[in-house]
């Protein structure tokens, strides 16, 4: 039985249904003229994938990279820094304050003469409401009024593919992720009235940002596109 | 996954078929970057659940096709009998040189585009007929054909070299 070029080509590359491949076969081991043409084909795709291969295996340059993954400048995002902050337990060190600070909001949720709470409880869990829910739900960091009650950081999705914000207040700080239209409080902590404590403060709220983030953080385009949205999971 | 993040991931292939298409390192990268921007631009017509890879491989292969008819570069579509024997433009002689080398990308350039894009596709993405035909919107057939004819060229090129 002969094979024509087409049909060697074809078993070569895997095209060939499984009885045709195997009577080839069979035939190759009786027929040299066969098994070097086989063995020719063979060659050549070993030669062209070797001499390609390279090209895969090289960095991709930054130039095309940027296209896909914006830089952000301000944060350190690299996997070297997310591991850091997951090394640095963030809640052990501030559960006094973030204690202190939930008492009081919630406290103050309860007296309707005080201007309104910006944390509330919801099922077991801790939501951000009034003026936090507020400027979470409709506040951009792009074009946010320096002196802003709550200062909106970074915007981003966790790994859990909700949108989440971190967010700086005179009384508390913290990260809200978006479950179903509420605002869950997963980091926070005492705000800093005092310039030189809130940048301290402000790092460590971009650490654990970096920690929590799958991808990395929206870019003015991306944080607008998630709001108008409602910051709603695809 | 992230649209981006999906293309991310795929940049080292695509850059890898632009090579074979565009040669030369510099070129490979600027239609790499003009695919990755039309992708970004058009990604509302790529379909969820479709392969991304297959939706990135045809526009990066119809920019390139678009760049070069645009070139107008002669003897490019040049019937295969005659393009394995002649050579059109500045540098014949040094692709005739490279080829006899046993040099790839020399008797890659001596293939017409229509056959090298198959062979990149099939013979060095390792895509099945049926994709490549999907990829370059043309009939089974006609991959299989210019496959043929493109293997014939690079084995005889390369072959006699080894």
């Amino acid at each position: 039985m002969s094979f024509d070029s087409a049909t060697v080509a074809a078993f070569v590359d895997g095209e060939l249904d499984d009885l045709t491949a195997r009577r080839i076969e069979r035939d190759a081991e009786s027929n040299p003229e066969l098994a070097a043409e086989i063995a020719r084909h063979r060659a050549l795709k070993q030669q062209l994938a070797a001499h390609y291969a390279p090209v895969a295996g090289e960095p991709v340059p930054e130039r095309l990279r940027a296209l896909l993954v914006p830089p952000v400048a301000a944060v350190d995002t690299s996997i070297g820094t997310r591991r850091e902050a997951r090394r640095t337990p963030f809640a052990a060190i501030h559960w006094g304050a973030i204690a202190a600070s939930l008492i009081l909001g919630l406290a103050l949720g309860l007296r309707p003469w005080i201007p309104a709470a910006s944390i509330a409880e919801a099922d077991g869990t801790i939501i951000a409401a009034g003026p936090l829910a507020k400027a979470l739900d409709t506040q951009l960091a792009s074009n946010q009024p320096s002196d802003a009650a709550v200062r909106i950081g970074l915007s981003f999705r966790d790994s859990a593919g909700r949108y989440c914000r971190s967010f700086e207040s005179e009384s508390l700080n913290g990260i809200g992720c978006n479950d179903s239209g509420r605002w869950h409080l997963e980091r926070m902590t005492g705000g800093q009235p005092d310039a030189d404590y809130r940048q301290a403060s402000s790092g460590e709220l971009a650490a654990a940002a970096a920690a929590m983030m799958a991808g990395d953080p929206f870019d003015a385009a991306a944080e607008r596109q998630a709001r108008d949205k409602g910051w709603r999971r695809r | 996954m992230r649209f981006e993040e999906e293309l991310v991931e795929l940049l080292p292939r695509l850059r890898r078929f632009a090579r074979g298409l565009a040669r030369h390192a510099a070129d490979a990268d600027d239609l790499c970057q003009a695919a990755i921007e039309r992708g970004l631009k058009s990604r509302d017509q790529w379909q969820q659940g479709t392969r991304l890879d297959s939706w990135m491989y045809r526009i990066t292969r119809n920019l390139w096709i678009d760049e070069r008819r645009a070139a107008g570069r002669r003897g490019v579509h040049a019937p295969i009998d005659e393009a394995a024997t002649q050579v059109a433009g500045d540098g014949a002689a040094e692709v005739e040189a490279g080829a006899l080398r046993g040099d790839v990308d020399s008797a890659m350039a001596r293939l017409p585009d229509e056959q090298r894009e198959v062979v990149m596709l099939v013979l060095v993405e390792g895509y099945a007929y049926r994709e490549a035909a999907d990829i370059l919107e043309v009939p089974v057939g006609t991959v299989t054909s210019r496959l043929a004819r493109g293997r014939e060229t690079l084995m005889h090129l390369l072959g006699e070299a080894a």
